[in-house]
């Protein structure tokens, strides 16, 4: 640069020196033709001129080597500092080329340790996917055990433990029930729960065994002060009746709430009769045992009546039912009662015109009623205890019971006892018994009884609800039927006895004659 | 009454309430236990049994009494029934206290010998 710089400047010192040089020679030449003689001048001036010329030729030639010089001192300077420049560029380029080495040495390092950590990395991963590879089989396993567990806790709820439970329920001890269990998977588990529902099982038959005894025994009570107010009101004259009338109402209305949990405990029922009930009987024994039963009208022509083992249950029955309609219709409302006789059986309507049951009462209703076992669990606060008294009897005696809405507005509760379960009394029996015809029935009436079914023994046979001397039919059946009008007839014959010494006839005297004696 | 001496044994479902339809007070000077009574008419269909043997009891005349021991019912109760029937028409009562005072009474020695009789029976 500096000899770029240096060139354009070196030119015109070598032109002015040149110049210089020229006019200088010039001078010289003018100076020696000037000075020397003129016969010589003329040599001289050649000489001089030639010498000027050469001057000026050396000078020019000084001059154009020296700007020679110059260029190349130049170019040397150039070249120099090119040389300078790519010393130092060489100097630089070792320099780069050391740290490019001790970089690529750096990187290499460092690609070895990157190297390095790939080939750890790898064999993490290549640990981790034979780890994966074992949690996988751990899961599946695990699935498939889960799956197992699975199916064996389906198996339990849906079989074992519904079977175990209803052994116990039967009755069966916890030990006896598992031995069929020992060696499955949740024997403790299955053991535990055994031993509870045994347990409340347990708890269950003792609370309903103290309440079926507890009843019992109010029965007990119940009946026999029933037995005793009857002794009394017939000792007792009118002025005490009403009292003993009450006392019995609220001894008959205390031993059907015995008798109701008796039913509802599962005991055996209060009473059992020993000869058939006559329907009218029933629906009073029904009556009876309600406290409104002076709003209940009974209509009532029937002659059946209920076979006596039976009795007690339809009766109980229809004094819940009658009980349900005096409570829901208001107390002027009467409840009536109709008796129809049907080929299937007997039909015992009571009708209330109270506001009747709503849809859901209804099913309700239907439901408790129904042929479905009693749960107890169903006796909740709410829910009437009469109707599962009513569903209980109804199916242990066989009675259809049916709600309807009544056309008197209120509820129309029809029941239904099965013909199997209703007698019907021999004509003979029901036929209106003249005293007048007296020695008649003691003649037709063992006639009328239908001879007795015999065994293969040759024994009479007994149906049920009925005595043996019922069955039989030749001792007790007379003295029932017949002896009444025979008492009678003694009183009659006591009585004219009193009344005069004339001839007393052995039968008494038609009913004509006797005002004749009175008047 | 005639009951008294049997074991107190309640063999009738039927409380005597219901039989009574809760009642238990005779109409007044109706009935004392030897009134007479006569039926006056037949036992219809659909009746009170107890109306019904009544009824078909009294066909000739009988007193309060018997009727009371042939429906094994207290007089009390019986007069509460006769009450019914007499108020619908279907008997009538007579009083053997009317008897004229000359009718002949039986000696005592007849009373005793049929009370004899009686018991041997």
């Amino acid at each position: 640069m500096t000899a770029r710089l240096r060139r354009p400047t070196g030119a015109p010192v070598g032109l002015l020196c040149a110049l210089a040089a020229v006019l200088a020679g010039a001078g010289a030449v003018v100076a020696a033709r000037a000075a020397a003689p003129s016969a010589e001048r003329s040599v001289v001036a050649l000489w001089a001129s030639a010498a000027a010329l050469a001057w000026c030729a050396a000078v020019v030639a000084a001059v154009v080597l020296r700007g020679r010089v110059g260029r190349l001192r130049v170019q040397l300077a150039e070249g120099q500092a090119r040389v300078e420049a790519a010393h130092a560029a060489a100097l630089r380029a070792g320099t780069d080329t050391a740290a490019a080495v001790s970089e690529a040495q750096a990187s290499r390092a460092r690609a070895n340790a990157a190297r390095t950590e790939a080939e750890a990395a790898r064999i993490e991963l290549l640990a981790a996917r034979s780890e994966t590879v074992e949690a996988r089989a751990e899961a599946a396993a695990a699935r498939a055990a889960a799956d197992d567990e699975r199916a064996e806790l389906a198996r339990l709820a849906e079989q074992t433990i519904p079977q175990v439970v209803g052994r116990l329920r039967a009755g069966a001890s916890v030990d006896t029930v598992l031995v069929e269990h020992r060696q499955t998977a949740h024997e403790d588990l299955l053991r535990l729960m055994a031993r509870e529902v045994a347990y409340g099982e347990r708890q269950r038959a003792a609370a309903l065994a103290v309440c079926a005894t507890a009843a019992g025994r109010v029965q007990a009570l119940a009946t026999s002060m029933h037995a005793e107010l009857r002794e009394m009101e017939h000792r007792h004259g009118e002025e005490v009746l009403g009292d003993l009338l009450r006392l019995d109402h609220s001894t008959a209305q205390a031993g059907r709430m015995a008798d109701s949990i008796a039913v509802l405990t599962g005991a055996r029922s209060g009473r059992r009769w020993t000869k058939p009930i006559a329907v009218e009987s029933i629906l009073r024994g029904a009556l009876g045992r309600i406290g409104a039963y002076q709003r209940v009208r009974l209509h009532s022509a029937s002659t059946a009546a209920v076979a006596g083992y039976a009795a007690e249950g339809v009766m109980h029955a229809l004094a819940e039912l009658l009980d349900n309609a005096t409570n829901f219709s208001a107390p002027p409302a009467e409840v009536h009662v109709y008796v129809e006789e049907l080929h299937s059986g007997l039909v015992i309507t009571v009708e209330d015109g109270g506001l009747g049951l709503s849809e859901v009462w209804l099913r309700r209703a239907e439901r408790a009623v129904s042929g479905e076992a009693l749960d107890l669990t169903a006796l909740s606060a709410g829910t009437r205890l009469g109707l599962a008294v009513v569903g209980a009897l109804a199916r242990k005696h066989g009675l259809s019971i049916s709600f309807r809405p009544s056309s008197r507005g209120g509820t129309g509760v029809v029941m239904l006892i099965p013909e199997q379960l209703v007698a019907h009394p021999e004509p003979a029996a029901a036929q209106p018994v003249r005293v007048t015809a007296r020695p008649a029935p003691a003649a037709t009436a063992p006639q009328s009884v239908p001879p007795p079914p015999i065994t293969d023994g040759g024994l009479p046979k007994r149906r049920r609800g009925q005595t043996m001397s019922a069955a039989t039919g030749s001792v007790a059946a007379p003295a029932a039927k017949t002896g009444r009008p025979e008492t009678a007839g003694r009183f009659g014959a006591f009585r004219q006895a009193v009344q005069g010494p004339q001839s007393v006839p052995p039968h008494p005297a038609p009913p004509a004659d006797l005002p004749k004696d009175n008047s | 009454m005639t009951r008294v001496g049997q074991p107190a044994r309640d063999d009738d479902p039927d409380r005597l309430y219901t039989v009574t339809g809760g009642r238990s007070q005779a109409p007044q000077h109706a009935f004392d236990v030897v009134t007479l009574i006569v039926s006056e008419d037949e036992p219809q269909p659909g009746m009170q049994s107890e109306h019904a043997r009544i009824l078909r009891l009294c066909a000739r005349p009988t007193a309060v009494v018997e009727v009371a021991a042939e429906l094994g019912l207290p007089v009390s109760v019986v007069k509460i029934l006769l009450g019914d029937l007499l108020e619908a028409g279907r008997i009538t009562a007579r009083h053997p206290r009317f008897v004229p005072a000359q009718a002949k009474l039986p000696d005592l020695d007849m009373l005793k010998q049929v009370l004899h009789g009686l018991q041997k029976l």
